[in-house]
């Protein structure tokens, strides 16, 4: 950027610190000349920095710095100063504690140091009697050499120390939280070539920081430039209300649904035995039902509102087909049972309710987005509470072959493939009934749903007659996995909210 | 769903053809099976079949059946050959009322190796656990008879009254302590639950072959490598049920090369010979195949797949193998030639009829909600729908108001489903206190209560906004937006609610209906979840809220 351009970039705070970086380098001189906040200058010089103006220099240094104690001392006066002043006359030890107000250890420390600089004499007596000495009143007019060392500018290097400075250095290091030395950072700045160019810039320009309405009203930008902002800037996250991820996922499986010209079916998450397996043909007392042990409720125990109708039909095709052409299961059908309550285990429930239902149209196309439970260990494949994509397709003169047709319209729209396997499959309701296995462009082969033509001893006893009813249930938890990138199915209900906040949006 | 293990070299010999494993694959879909896997090593295939109707199938003689079929290696009905036997079971009167019936056989000629003994266990216990109820419909027994004095006796005795040595214990113990201490006992004590006396099979010397349906004695109903002389029983509460074990079981001997002998089952009121394989004739339609397949065959084209199928056709009278209890409709059979005429050879139709989607009203009122509330900068949030009554009540320094609970739990954590939403937005609060602040989060979804008898199902929605000055009027601004968005006249009335600060809490109401609750999260709620930030929420009915909204 040319030089001109590169100063109107700079901020205020950029400007001050480019127009002392001549004379002094260091973070600290920089600080105190400014009168900047040290983040401030900081983060100048990063600025200054990632524009080419300066280059940063960091170096450990040996640094003496000043402790709780030092900074106390350098204010009210070191201990054996205080004891010197309150030695007016000789004085016994215990007078002189209460005289000086100093505490034991300080006393201590003082009379020890005093002594050693014959500051101070000590007779025996009766009692113990302390007195000024020549060399004592000296000192105290003159100053102790630790007063002296105390009163330097601080942190300061300790290279930069005398001989006589680091003498009095090793005296107060053995005394509490006076000094100490430590391994520090030191920052300091030059300028980069560029930089020096831009030094002997005109820097004093009134350049216009921020837009304001008084500016526009006035006009008074007329003629003035804007300080140049680096658009290429980092900036800092923002978030703000967005949908679910797995939510987002099965809204947009919804609108494609309804794009497919599906109806939306219902049915609640407290369902019975009935809807969830005994109006499906699914014997009361089959290994079948096995398949889907599920979570019976304590209180209610048993629904009052069941068709009496449609139990009567369903209990009649369990027991002999119910002039289905079929057997039945040839078992007694227990009544009280079906009335059972139970957490949906199937969305095929939904599609049940459907048929039995005085708004079903024929023909018809109908889908649910059902949320249903299973006795499961909760881990990172298997949640017990999910939410599971069912329909059905009611028309006369339907078979398998529209069934494929559907099954194939299915991996096209959810996997994204054209590549599929229709294979037998077993489901207690359906006949013929078949999976369907997708090549994902990505997952390879998966297994994407079941399907299969429901059974007449499911359908008649619902629907009052026998019409072909194609059933397809769609597993989308792992594509909706897959699109989210996520690895465990826990993670499509997460409440990490910094993963919400960021989670792909797909 | 069964999954079941078998050598391929097994499977080879058994078809009399080398296959490789991708067409063991394909095979496998004929029989509703998933391939899982094999191991090169053992020389282990893994396949799962999905039929829980089809237990022939849970045995590599079944399966290999199933594949002479597919492959026209064999035709019909398999074979098999019966010897009369003199072997004799007599079914005492006292066992009728607990588990009256008994299928068995003998079989001969062949010594039994490691490997079939596992096969053998193998499908007795697929068999006994699903298709058999856990043993309550059907349990299975195996002897070496050549230990058995005949007649065999089945009846029914004190518990007290007869003891021996179980399976793989040393010392004799009368039935009940079998219960009390057998580990087969402990299991499946609960068939035996309310008897008076326990079902037993005894030899004619009084010799104990197996507390039925818990263990066999250790003497005689151990099978050792070596042995060539079996006998067979299923016993059960399902005649049909018993039959079909035992004919399976007698196909798979016969296949491996044993000669059977039949059995004679002395009723109190009747004698019957087993195995009992007599078929089951089932008319079809030549428009079925069409009716669900769409597809038009000739009646040579539909026996010449029927018998790939193995079943026996003649003028439209199917006959089904003896190892098969799966048909109750025509479509069962008319299935079967769907899946040997080949799934990927039926060709696709596409659906014609236009019908016009959509979703319920409901729904697109509930998201146009979501779209408000997100759009005044709330995060989405879905949970799981069980939780606990502590989450929902404890927790929130409020008392159960009507909670649908779980009998049989599998973990207290996941007991009751949830009657409030708020709960879950602040146990998202606990578990991101490191977060970023302000936090605002929003969750709507399905939620049950319990009124007396009555299931109470609603869509609702929470609402929640933590930060330093989280307060009242900042949640009363959300709720009055969403109002205003539909032009609705609302009233707050002062409300008494315990998770929420006494005097900051209000209760909004709609034409009459109280559709939420709003205010300031009491500080021992906060402190219940280890929060350190102010929380105001709502908690707003979207079912009743659309009601008044769909009127006007």
């Amino acid at each position: 950027m040319e030089i001109k351009k590169l100063a109107e970039s700079l901020n205020p705070i950029e400007r001050k610190v480019v127009k002392v970086l001549d004379n002094f380098s260091s973070f600290h001189d920089i600080i105190k000349i400014t009168g900047l906040k040290d983040i401030e200058v900081m983060r100048a010089l990063q600025w200054l920095q990632n524009k080419n103006i300066v280059k940063i220099k960091e170096e450990q240094k040996e640094i003496v710095s000043l402790e709780d104690n030092g900074i106390k001392y350098l204010k009210y006066g070191l201990p054996e100063r205080i004891f010197l002043e309150a030695l007016g006359s000789p004085i016994s030890i215990a007078d002189l504690a209460k005289k000086a107000k100093l505490t034991s250890e300080e006393i201590a420390i003082s009379l020890g140091t005093l002594k050693s600089k014959a500051a101070i004499e000590i007779t025996k007596g009766k009692e113990i009697v302390m007195s000024i000495t020549g060399q004592g009143r000296h000192l105290l007019k003159h100053g102790l050499p630790e007063e002296q060392f105390l009163k330097e500018h601080f942190p300061r290097e300790l290279i930069s120390l005398n001989e006589e400075e680091k003498f009095v250095l090793e005296n107060l290091r053995k005394r509490k939280k006076i000094v100490k030395v430590g391994l520090t950072k030191i920052i300091s700045a030059e300028f980069t070539e560029t930089g020096k160019k831009l030094a002997k810039e005109k820097l004093d320009e009134d350049l216009i920081e921020k837009l304001n309405p008084a500016l526009i009203k006035s006009g008074a930008w007329k003629g003035k430039k804007f300080r140049r902002f680096d658009v290429k800037i980092n900036v800092p996250q923002i978030f703000a209300g967005r949908k679910q991820h797995y939510r987002r996922f099965l809204d947009e499986v919804r609108q494609k649904f309804i794009a497919l010209g599906f109806k939306e079916m219902t049915g609640p998450v407290v369902e019975t035995d009935f809807w969830d397996m005994d109006a499906l043909f699914m014997p009361q007392f089959h290994s079948a039902r096995d398949i889907h042990q599920g979570y019976y409720v304590k209180e209610p125990k048993y629904a009052k509102d069941l068709p009496e109708n449609v139990v009567k039909n369903v209990k009649a095709a369990h027991e002999n087909g119910f002039g289905t052409g079929s057997k039945g299961w040839g078992y007694d059908f227990d009544v009280k049972r079906t009335h059972r309550h139970i957490l949906r285990t199937q969305g095929t429930a939904c599609s049940a309710r459907m048929l039995a239902s005085k708004d079903l149209k024929i023909p018809g196309k109908y889908y649910a987005i059902a949320r249903c439970f299973r006795y499961d260990v909760v881990d990172a494949t298997h949640l017990s509470d999910f939410f599971q994509t069912e329909g059905i397709v009611v028309e006369e003169g339907l078979n398998f072959r529209h069934l494929k047709g559907l099954l194939r319209m299915f991996a096209e729209e959810f996997a994204e493939t054209y590549q599929i396997k229709i294979v037998p499959g077993y489901y207690p309701y359906t006949e013929p009934s078949a999976s369907l296995y997708a090549k994902h462009p990505q997952l390879d082969w998966i297994e994407l749903g079941g399907s299969g033509i429901f059974r007449p001893e499911m359908v008649k006893p619902l629907l009052g007659r026998e019409v072909p009813v194609l059933a397809w249930g769609i597993g989308l938890d792992r594509l909706a996995m897959f699109k989210l990138g996520i690895k465990d199915i826990r993670q499509l209900f997460s409440h990490d909210l910094e993963f919400l906040r960021n989670a792909k949006v797909v | 769903m069964p999954t079941i293990t078998f050598s391929l070299k097994d499977l080879q010999n058994l078809v009399g053809k080398r296959l490789t494993i991708e067409e063991i694959q394909e095979l496998a879909h004929y029989g509703k099976g998933d391939f899982e896997g094999y191991d090169k090593e053992t020389d282990e295939v893994k396949i799962d079949f999905g039929d829980t109707n089809l237990p022939y199938l849970w045995s590599v003689e079944g399966f290999a059946r199933l594949v002479k079929g597919i492959l026209g290696m064999q035709k019909g009905i398999p074979e098999i050959k019966i010897h009369k036997g003199d072997y004799q079971v007599i079914v005492d009167k006292s066992v009728i009322k607990y588990r009256p019936y008994i299928a068995c056989f003998s079989a001969k000629g062949c010594k039994i190796d490691d490997y079939l003994i596992k096969q053998l266990v193998q499908l007795q216990e697929k068999f006994c656990e699903g298709y058999g109820r856990r043993r309550q419909k059907v349990s299975i027994g195996l002897y070496s008879y050549k230990r058995l004095a005949f007649p065999v006796h089945y009846k029914a005795t004190d518990p007290l009254s007869i003891g021996f040595i179980p399976l793989e214990f040393k010392a004799k113990m009368n039935l009940r302590e079998i219960l009390a201490e057998h580990p087969k006992g402990k299991e499946y004590a609960w068939i035996l639950d309310g008897f008076e006396k326990y079902p037993v099979l005894v030899d004619d010397k009084n010799e104990v072959l197996s507390f039925v349906p818990i263990i066999n004695s250790n003497f005689t109903g151990k099978l050792e490598v070596g042995d060539e002389n079996l006998f067979f029983e299923a016993t059960g509460t399902d005649e049909e049920a018993v039959n079909l074990a035992s004919n399976i079981f007698a196909y798979a001997l016969y296949e491996r090369g044993f000669e059977i002998y039949s059995v004679e089952a002395k009723y109190p009121d009747r004698k019957v010979v087993l195995p009992d394989l007599k078929s089951e004739v089932i008319n079809i339609k030549n428009e079925q195949i069409k009716h669900l397949f769409g597809l038009e065959l000739k009646e040579n084209e539909v026996k010449h797949i029927l018998e790939k199928a193995q079943f026996d056709f003649e003028d439209y009278k199917v006959k089904v193998p003896p190892y098969r209890k799966d048909i109750l409709h025509p479509y069962d059979i008319i299935e079967d030639i769907g899946i040997m005429y080949g799934f990927d050879k039926i060709k696709e139709l596409q659906l014609t009829t236009l019908t016009v989607g959509s979703t319920f009203k409901l729904n697109e009122f509930i998201d146009t909600v979501r779209e408000i509330v997100i759009g005044i900068g709330y995060q989405e949030i879905m949970s799981p729908i069980l939780t606990n009554k502590d989450f929902l009540y404890k927790k929130m320094n409020i008392e159960d108001f009507g909670t649908i609970e779980i009998e049989d739990y599998m973990s207290e954590t996941y007991s009751v489903v949830r009657s409030w939403i708020l709960p879950n937005l602040i146990d998202i609060f606990s578990k991101n206190k490191h977060v970023a602040f302000p936090q605002k989060i929003f969750e709507e979804g399905i939620l049950n209560t319990r009124k007396g008898d009555n299931i109470i199902e609603c869509s609702r929605i929470a609402i929640a906004t933590s930060h330093e000055k989280a307060d009242y009027t900042e949640i009363r601004q959300v709720l009055d937006y969403i109002m205003r968005c539909f032009g609705l006249h609302y009233d707050i009335e002062e409300a008494e609610h315990d998770s929420f600060i006494d005097g900051r809490v209000g209760r909004a109401i709609v034409k009459g209906k109280k559709v939420a609750y709003l205010g300031e999260l009491n500080p021992a709620v906060l402190a219940e979840w280890g929060l350190e930030m102010p929380v105001a929420a709502l908690e707003l009915n979207l079912s009743e809220l659309w009601e008044v909204v769909e009127k006007k």
